[in-house]
């Protein structure tokens, strides 16, 4: 693009080409005018994403990000150069990650808002409230090339072809582990074997293993990614409910001898920030959650942030499958006032994304993976100079092969999204783990459950 | 004596209980960060020295003086709104509404106990229409919706202790309805007001879901909302600058009660004993 913000406030020149396709447009739109076609003023028109013509107002909700220095960026670099070159007066509200639904369902329900509303999991349940933002997404691959697959699954409804939401990017989910502490035991969380193996002698030392079963983000992430490693799927690639299964209750039957062996009742009180208070106060020694966990202890120079390793999820009988730990999506409301500028925004952040990963320490990867590829992504991994060297590589083979979408193998869809957003998976688990249900009445329990939910939105063609 | 001893005890172990998180909040508000944060450290004393960093943090860093200039302005606004609803309502239902009164001050009561978590979607929409959006008048607004119930429940209960002869007398002397009420009844029930004042005032100060819903931006955010959404970035807890957030507000809140301590227990217990 011509006119991007880089971050030094430059802005190159209008070409030769630029300024006659403008001129061209505005000739045609002096011609429609008087007919009152207004919306060929607008976004749809063929002068999609050229900007500066953009004026008025964009806000944008999103979340307080883990790593600090993402919002420096983004508010003191990106949107402020971006809203210098297309005339557009941005304002950017953080809010707490546990506040954005209640506050998506306030804007929905008052059918005002913020321009831009950033979830953290794709947001099926709002598709009719949501432009189709199909368009955002051919811009972006016409500049950076595909969309990732991850990102397709966790934002497209094939059953009504509509993109319900733009990922921006995805945020890995690797395991992440004291290794002075599994070191002296002579163990390392490769498979899900040698966690349980370990877990007792960890606990038994006075650092258990800090895996959720609680009604918040990380463990609904940490308790599905390990039921996949089992074999176990809420859905299949058809997206039918398949949670009533041998390998959900094997998953079961595992994480609540993990509980029992090693870990503490903390975790089912856990919110969304725990696991990383858990490893930063010592007493943690492996976590799922990505990589803000070691971000924090770097930046605080906590005395065993050396030791901080990070891998890939354990294998399970099933294999090494993990989920994204956090899934950006922006969506566009219907009912937002400045529709053109909010497409714009997220095109050209998309397209730059490599700022932004950059920005946020490689916390963010970008959903389309032509924006900056995971090469060069590795490259920046292998420059960071904190102990041990190069232990962020890991994460573009993590975000490359080991990271899914909820609801995986098949669409990210409205029914996923409802039980993800109620805690249904975690809850089964902690019913397990705490004893009372057995693990088969459990799954049979999540599949009465489930099934309703995925019938109502099958109903409403949704899926 | 060893019946002052028994009280002395359970009293002293119920002040340690609950002077606790006076204490703990106190001294982590002047810890250094990675004192806070080292497992070795002993937490209830200071291993690196005291520091003031948290507050000047505090003052330098954040919209933190702002949102304290909002929640005295939203407390103030409601408080005063609640006194002038809550006081008429309170004296009509006790004198004026014969026996409906108790079964209206019931009702009354009851819509003080329908959760916010409910009333945020509608309200939501009131708010829009309204064009109230990331304005502090709308917790102006919505605010009275629970302390005005509750208020006035609670002043009706108060008024009744009042014997009607004070008032009938004032009446035969010659006042109206309105001076016996300002020259007696109200004079009369300052317990009950100062309760009134002080509950509202508290209830505005920690009120939270509201205040996430219907505010969006830093600087409009009243203390309840700000320290938890500017001072918690992701997983990383701000612990001293929270505490000293906390602290602040906190110091004059339990001083005016200790101030009128007895009146706010008179107040609350006004309409137990007739």
């Amino acid at each position: 693009m011509a006119d991007q913000p880089d971050g030094t406030g430059k802005v190159t020149g209008l070409t030769r080409r630029e300024l006659l396709r403008r001129a061209g447009v505005g000739a045609a739109a002096v011609g429609v005018a008087g007919s009152g076609a207004s919306k060929a003023f607008g976004f749809a028109g063929p002068h999609k994403f050229t900007g500066r013509w953009l004026k008025g107002d964009l806000s944008i909700l999103q979340w307080v990000h883990f790593v600090p220095d993402y919002d420096t960026w983004f508010n003191n670099t990106w949107v402020t150069t971006w809203g210098q070159q297309n005339d557009v007066q941005v304002s950017v509200d953080h809010i707490a990650n546990t506040q954005l639904d209640a506050r998506a369902a306030s804007e929905v329900a008052a059918q005002s808002g913020h321009d831009l509303f950033q979830f953290l999991a794709p947001p099926a349940i709002y598709e009719d409230q949501v432009i189709n933002h199909a368009s955002i997404v051919h811009e972006v691959e016409r500049k950076v090339g595909k969309m990732g697959n991850l990102a397709k699954l966790s934002t497209y409804n094939p059953r009504t072809k509509k993109y319900f939401a733009l990922s921006d990017n995805y945020v890995p989910d690797p395991v992440i582990w004291r290794h002075d502490l599994w070191y002296g035991l002579g163990e390392a969380p490769t498979t899900w074997a040698h966690v349980l193996k370990a877990a007792p002698k960890l606990k038994a030392i006075g650092h258990p293993i800090g895996i959720g079963m609680s009604n918040e983000l990380d463990s609904n992430m940490a308790n599905i990614a390990m039921m996949m490693c089992f074999g176990s799927f809420i859905q299949n690639a058809d997206n039918q409910l398949t949670i009533n299964s041998k390998q959900t209750v094997d998953a079961l039957k595992f994480m609540a001898s993990l509980y029992q062996q090693g870990e503490t009742d903390e975790i089912f009180g856990w919110n969304p920030a725990s696991n990383n208070q858990f490893l930063y106060s010592g007493k943690g020694s492996m976590i799922l959650n990505a990589i803000s966990a070691t971000r924090t202890p770097e930046d605080l120079h906590l005395p065993f942030s050396d030791n901080l390793f990070i891998w890939p999820i354990p294998k399970g009988p099933h294999g090494r499958l993990g989920l994204e730990h956090v899934m950006g999506c922006y969506v566009v409301w219907k009912f937002a006032k400045n529709i053109p500028a909010a497409e714009k925004f997220l095109a050209d952040l998309c397209i730059n994304y490599r700022q932004a990963t950059t920005a946020s320490k490689l916390y963010n990867f970008p959903s389309f993976p032509g924006a900056f590829p995971f090469k060069q992504i590795y490259k920046a991994a292998a420059a960071d100079t904190h102990k041990p060297h190069g232990k962020y590589t890991v994460l573009t083979k993590i975000a490359e092969k080991y990271t899914h979408n909820v609801g995986y193998p098949g669409f990210s869809n409205a029914a996923i999204n409802e039980l993800f957003t109620t805690y249904l998976i975690p809850q089964m688990f902690a019913q397990v783990a705490q004893g009372k249900m057995s693990a088969s009445d459990a799954a049979r329990a999540a599949q009465s459950a489930m099934k309703p939910i995925f019938a109502k939105w099958k109903a409403k063609k949704k899926i | 004596m060893r019946e002052k001893a028994a009280t002395y005890l359970i009293v002293g172990a119920f002040a340690i209980v609950l002077a606790f998180p006076f204490y703990w909040m106190g001294m982590t508000a002047f810890k250094q960060t990675l004192d806070l944060f080292n497992p070795a450290n002993l937490p209830f004393s200071f291993n690196p020295a005291p520091t003031l960093s948290n507050f000047g943090n505090l003052f330098h860093s954040t919209n933190y003086p702002r949102w304290l200039e909002n929640t005295a302005f939203v407390g103030v606004a409601v408080v005063l709104i609640t006194l002038v609803l809550s006081l008429p309502a309170g004296y009509a239902l006790a004198r004026l509404s014969g026996r409906v009164g108790g079964s209206l001050g019931v009702g009354i009561f009851l819509t003080y106990l329908v959760p916010p978590t409910l009333l945020f979607l509608p309200l939501s929409r009131v708010i829009s229409q309204l064009g109230l959006q990331d304005s502090l008048y709308s917790l102006i607004l919505v605010y009275p919706s629970f302390t005005v119930p509750f208020s006035t429940w609670l002043m009706m209960g108060f008024f009744k202790t009042i014997p009607p002869e004070l008032e009938d007398a004032a009446l035969i002397d010659g006042c109206s309805r309105f001076a016996a009420l300002r020259r007696i009844v109200f004079p009369i029930s300052v317990p009950g007001i100062l309760t009134v004042v002080i509950f509202t005032f508290s209830l505005c100060v920690n009120e939270f879901v509201y205040v996430t819903t219907f505010i969006s931006s830093s600087d409009h955010r009243t203390l309840s909302a700000g320290v938890p959404t500017d001072l918690i970035r992701g997983d990383l807890f701000q612990w001293g600058s929270i505490a000293a957030a906390v602290l602040i507000p906190s110091i004059p809140l339990a001083l005016l009660y200790n101030v009128f301590l007895n009146r706010f227990i008179a107040g609350f217990t006004g309409g137990a004993f007739r």
